[in-house]
């Protein structure tokens, strides 16, 4: 390793005098290199034919337009362009083996990938020999002014729409379609052939990561992130208005509505969830049961053919009672648990989470009382009618667009999530979520202090299971089953990984992990047999490298960061007494 | 009565796997307060290393050979493992927040289950294990009370390695320095105990134990599967929390009431709620029991409250 | 003159040792009262019974003439707040945050409210903002209120830790040791905001080692040795008593027999 880095340095001395005109002339060629086609043959998509730039060409061109850096002196210059360069280098590198592999052979490789390649090499040793920067450079600002509200708020909506482009683009690569129980590995039945998705998918993710990296290195993301702060209520208005809007986008298909509205499911679990664990420090390993319970009360209650109790109650009552009841499953688990300490709760709540799942297996009339039919689940939940004769299974034409009946079920997920993130929000910011922090920080102190422990963990706790009944019960009308399948253990620990990934305590966090973690494997499908074990390692190197997750709360940044354990009740004990014998 | 008595036996014999698996939990916690959730896996590795050696062994190696070097197989790949698990994925997290460490284990957890469940040949749902140990020949325990040899083997085996357990820690070297860093972790690296390595020891024996579990299992059920070592674990785990964690013979008594009461729930809970379908639930009843009415576990936990 | 705290015969055993053997302590209104002794005399020990941390063996404790409830929360509802020896903020709470949880008993808002956000739960959380500010420029914290707790300096850690404290509106007033690690100035500065909490008619109760700051500050000083109470009375008593000195320096036969 440190032979590697002397070596490097050795190099980087040699370069360093012309690192400026190295890397522009790498990125200038890089650009040139984007409009010649880069595959010979036209069985390869996204546009490598022609002269205009499309797919991984256009992501290569856009990260190679940051080598201005290279003329202009801004803040954060070399990391940011260290990674614009690096991952330039990195699709460019990727597309032009994919091209070699999938048209059989180097000769299938267009002129411009080859130059491209070693264009971007230029490109990225320009970047990396450059003078480090000087990393005390403060958070710009705007300058103040009568447009400055103005200017920022736009802002706020341009970056909405930012993101809804983004995840409108990484929907709409199609995914490779499989027949169901194939056997999917890296190298086994799947020809390489068949992975032009997903190879299309992985160089917009990676030019994704790149720019976001870019960017938040030139401090753009920071600055925007103040901005946002300051503008919150223009954001949120934007961000839904995005989400709203999503559908129109769509051209008519279903299919990536039905994607969006399950990510909607899990993105409201994972915030809801986030709750327990990111502000009140509560490891829930049982929280997929909670949301079991709301789907199957929904489900048992909506007028499903298969429900054992003939009875179809309003929706509206429906989600209530769902909310209701898990909640108050919430209270029976934590009300005696909640007094252990922390590890011991999530054994608890993974020891109520198989209960759950081995209740709702057994309960088919057999080996318990018919309420749940076992395996097979409760299915056939009919559609959803407003009561204005609006039903839900139907095609509608809004505006002048016909919009698929999954929209009516996305709007609605989108509903949920927004009341979830809402609430989460709110209480985050309140007395409430001020008090749980408390208690995650330092127990005892937070009782000295007036706060009735026992009685606000148990209410996070409880509030969490009541937000996963209701996320429950609207998930059983969009997927229209419930069954023991979709809730067991494994289920829970993706919604872990999901706050986890996307940062503990933060709302968009939540977001951004569910969203990450649901299209990973929907788009890459050569993961689907291996997501698991992905989703396992992740953990493992998220805990060890960035605990606080991508989109950290300035909090737990602090918290997961700090030298040695201190007064941190959530820190393992300096001294501890225990025993073997 | 007869039934009774064999159920009694049955207990014991599923008791005593999770005595020996509950043994690696509470050494682990007993030093790191650390619940190793990945050391369910350890023991399903165990048994997945013991079939990997008996495939290796040319055909019609007697079993009296065979079994000793499945043992040893076994055993090295779940020492192996644990050791890389504990250098790798949890030492680094030493004085980081509690949470992290648990998430990890979890993460170390389905890694290790995948692993298995992608890369083993055939491993996708339960592969057959050799029946080295005749399951139909069995031992009349008088009456109609019997034990099959496999079950015996169990139960011989399981106390063997519990009370060379208990040996090591009170009379060896290490075992006192182990004793010892559970204590009182910064003393003892004051008096020259390398607490790393101690901490090491009690994964590598923990792992050892659980291998000879996963022979055991395979032995019993005629098959090993990925999926084994979750629940069981967890199942494990709860054996060491009713016993007292932190507490070695706390695990074993834990592991044998544990053993007993998920058979005797199976056999005489009030109907519909009997029978083998509800007898993973039964355990989990008993471990949120234990935990609500007595955390201290039932011979008290070692484990002093941490202020 | 109103009896504020009323301790009586209290006693806590820890298996076979006894820590603090049936000690009485009586607080009067706008009293500061000075609580030493030698190291493991079971002063701490003694506050942790009077606010719940720890439950008494035996004994009574009243505060305004009704008991004080066995639940720290309940305790700090009643009035009696408390700081801790080895200062225990919210580390990576700001201080402004930190003050507002002091705010938790004497605020009302629920989940509902705080989801709902309707004038009263904005008119409460502006009153505990102006409250918590008012306090924050009370120990002279009010520059620093977005700071992380964890980031400020030892001395107005002590002081953050004294206004979350004051947050909860207390009758009255438990110091463990508030000049610990102090310099002489910031110990100089501790007893002139212990005279002004004094003024606000909050009775206190402190633990110290600093015999200087204790007989210059109390009004009683009460002497703890070996969890009995030696004796009790004005400063100039205390300080001329052969037994307290004794107690601290230990006298040679004492030793011996230990």
């Amino acid at each position: 390793m440190s032979v590697v880095a002397a070596a490097r340095t050795r190099g980087g001395a040699l370069v360093a005098p012309f690192a400026r005109q190295l890397g522009l002339a790498g990125s200038v060629l890089l650009v040139i290199c984007c409009f010649l086609p880069w595959s010979t043959y036209s069985g390869f998509p996204g546009k490598m034919l022609n002269s205009t730039p499309g797919g991984a060409r256009l992501y290569v061109l856009l990260l190679a337009l940051f080598g201005f850096l290279f003329v202009k002196d801004l803040p954060g210059r070399r990391r940011a362009l260290g990674s614009a360069s690096t991952f330039a280098f990195v699709i460019a590198l990727l597309t032009m083996l994919f091209i070699a592999y999938a048209g059989r052979g180097l000769v299938n490789v267009g002129s411009g990938a080859f130059v491209g390649v070693v264009a971007a090499l230029l490109y990225m040793v320009g970047a990396r020999s450059l003078p480090e920067d000087d990393r005390t450079a403060p958070v710009r600002s705007l300058p103040d002014g009568r447009w400055r509200a103005a200017v920022e708020s736009v802002l706020c909506v341009l970056a909405a729409v930012a993101a809804l482009a983004a995840f409108v683009i990484g929907l709409g690569i199609p995914s490779t379609s499989i027949a169901d129980g194939e056997d999917y590995r890296l190298g086994g039945a799947i020809s390489l052939n068949d992975l032009t998705n997903e190879s299309q998918f992985l160089s917009f993710l990676l030019f994704l990561c790149g720019l976001m990296l870019a960017l938040s290195r030139m401090g753009v993301i920071a600055s925007l992130g103040a901005i946002t702060k300051r503008h919150s209520k223009v954001l949120v208005a934007a961000g839904l208005m995005a989400a709203v809007v999503f559908p129109f986008t769509q051209g008519g298909d279903g299919y990536s509505l039905r994607i969006a509205a399950s990510i909607g499911v899990f993105a409201a679990a994972a915030v809801g969830l986030n709750i327990v664990v990111g502000l009140a420090g509560l490891l829930d390993l049982g929280y997929i049961a909670f949301f079991g319970v709301g789907a199957y009360f929904a489900a048992i209650v909506s007028g499903s053919i298969t429900s054992v109790i003939d009875v179809h109650l309003p929706f509206g009552l429906v989600i209530l009672l769902s909310a209701l009841i898990a909640g108050l499953f919430g209270v029976l688990l934590g009300a005696p648990t909640l007094r252990l300490r922390g590890d011991y709760l999530a054994i608890v709540t993974l020891g109520f989470g198989e209960i759950f799942r081995i209740t709702v297996n057994n309960l088919d009339g057999s080996a318990g009382p018919k309420l749940t039919n076992g395996p097979n689940g409760v299915s056939n939940i009919p559609d959803l009618v407003l009561p204005g004769g609006f039903s839900f299974g139907e095609n509608h034409n809004l505006f002048g667009v016909d919009l698929p009946f999954q929209a009516n079920y996305y709007w609605l997920e989108v509903i949920l999530v927004a009341v979830v993130m809402t609430a989460f929000l709110r209480l985050a910011e309140s007395r409430i979520g001020r008090a749980w922090v408390a208690i995650r920080e330092d127990e005892l102190a937070a009782a000295a202090t007036g706060i009735n422990t026992t009685r606000l963990k148990l209410l996070a706790f409880a509030l969490g299971a009541t937000l996963a009944g209701a996320a429950g019960s609207v998930s059983a009308h969009v997927v229209k089953v419930a069954a023991p399948d979709s809730f067991t253990f494994l289920e829970s620990a993706l919604l872990l990984a999901a706050v986890i990934l996307g940062g503990m305590g933060t709302v968009q966090g939540a977001l951004l992990g569910a969203t990450v973690l649901y299209l990973l494997p929907e788009k890459l499908r050569f993961l689907q047999d291996l997501r698991l074990l992905v989703f396992g390692i992740v953990l493992v190197l998220i805990m060890r490298l960035r605990p606080e997750g991508l989109v950290p709360s300035k909090r737990r940044q602090r918290e997961f960061h700090e030298a040695g354990g201190g007064a941190d009740a959530l820190a393992a004990p300096p001294g501890h007494a225990g025993a073997l014998g | 009565m007869d039934l009774f008595l064999q159920q009694l036996v049955n207990g014991l014999v599923l008791g005593a796997t999770y005595g020996l698996i509950a043994l690696g939990y509470t050494m682990v916690y007993g030093i790191v307060q650390l619940i190793n959730f990945a050391h369910g896996e350890i023991f399903m590795l165990g048994g997945f290393g013991a079939l990997t050696t008996y495939l290796a062994l040319p055909s019609g190696t007697p079993a009296g050979v065979a079994l000793p070097l499945m043992l040893l197989g076994g055993m090295a790949v779940s020492v192996t493992v644990a050791v890389i698990m504990e250098r790798f994925a949890y030492r680094p997290l030493r004085g980081a927040p509690r949470l992290a460490p648990l998430i990890t284990a979890l993460g170390v957890s389905i890694a290790l289950q995948e692993l298995i469940r992608n890369f083993y040949p055939r491993a996708k749902s339960a592969r057959n294990f050799p029946q080295l140990v005749n399951p139909d020949r069995r031992f009349s325990l008088g009456g109609d009370v019997s034990i099959s040899a496999p079950n015996l083997l169990t139960i011989v085996v399981a106390v063997i390695g519990m009370v060379a357990l208990s040996t090591f820690v009170r009379r060896s070297r290490t075992g006192r320095a182990m004793q010892a860093t559970a204590q009182d972790p910064d003393t003892a690296r004051l008096m020259g105990i390398d607490t790393d390595r101690i901490i090491v020891t009690a994964f590598v024996l923990g792992a050892a134990l659980a291998a000879v579990a996963g022979l055991a299992q395979g032995l019993r059920f005629g098959q090993v599967d990925f999926r084994m070592g979750f629940i069981t674990g967890i199942k494990a785990f709860t054996a060491a929390v009713l016993g007292g964690i932190g507490n070695i013979s706390g695990a074993v008594l834990g592991g044998f009431t544990l053993g007993l009461v998920e058979v005797m729930a199976t056999q005489y809970a009030p109907e519909p709620f009997a029978g083998g379908a509800w007898k993973d639930a039964w355990a989990f009843v008993v471990l949120i029991v234990v935990l609500v009415f007595r955390p201290t576990g039932l011979l008290g936990e070692r484990v002093a409250a941490r202020a | 003159m109103t009896i504020v705290l009323q301790a009586s015969a209290v006693t806590k055993r820890f298996g076979g040792l006894t820590a603090v053997k049936s000690v009485d302590l009586e607080v009067n209104e706008g009293e500061v009262v000075g609580l030493i002794g030698p190291n493991g005399a079971g002063k701490t020990t003694f506050f942790n019974c009077l606010t719940g941390l720890e439950t008494p063996t035996a004994g009574e404790v009243t505060y305004r003439g009704t008991p004080l409830p066995r639940r720290p929360d309940l305790v700090t509802k009643a009035g009696v707040a408390r700081t801790f020896q080895n200062i225990r903020l919210f580390p990576n709470m700001t201080a402004l945050e930190n003050v507002l949880v002091g705010r938790h008993t004497r605020t009302r808002a629920g989940v509902l409210a705080a989801v709902g956000r309707g004038p009263r739960y904005h008119r409460e959380e502006r009153e505990s903002e102006d409250r918590s500010r008012e306090l924050l420029d009370f120990v002279g914290l009010g520059k620093v209120r977005n700071e992380l707790a964890k980031a400020l300096p030892y001395g107005d850690q002590r002081k953050l830790e004294i206004a979350r404290a004051l947050a909860t509106d207390p009758g009255l007033l438990l110091l463990d040791e508030p000049t610990a690690g102090m310099n002489p100035n910031e110990t100089a500065a501790t007893v002139k905001l212990v005279r002004a909490i004094q003024e606000r008619s909050i009775a206190i109760v402190l633990i110290e080692h600093d015999m200087r700051f204790v007989f210059g500050l109390c009004d009683r000083v009460a002497v703890l040795v070996q969890g009995e109470k030696l004796m009790e009375g004005p400063p100039s008593a205390v300080q001329a008593d052969e037994r307290v000195v004794a107690a601290y320096l230990g006298t040679p036969t004492e030793e011996d027999t230990a």
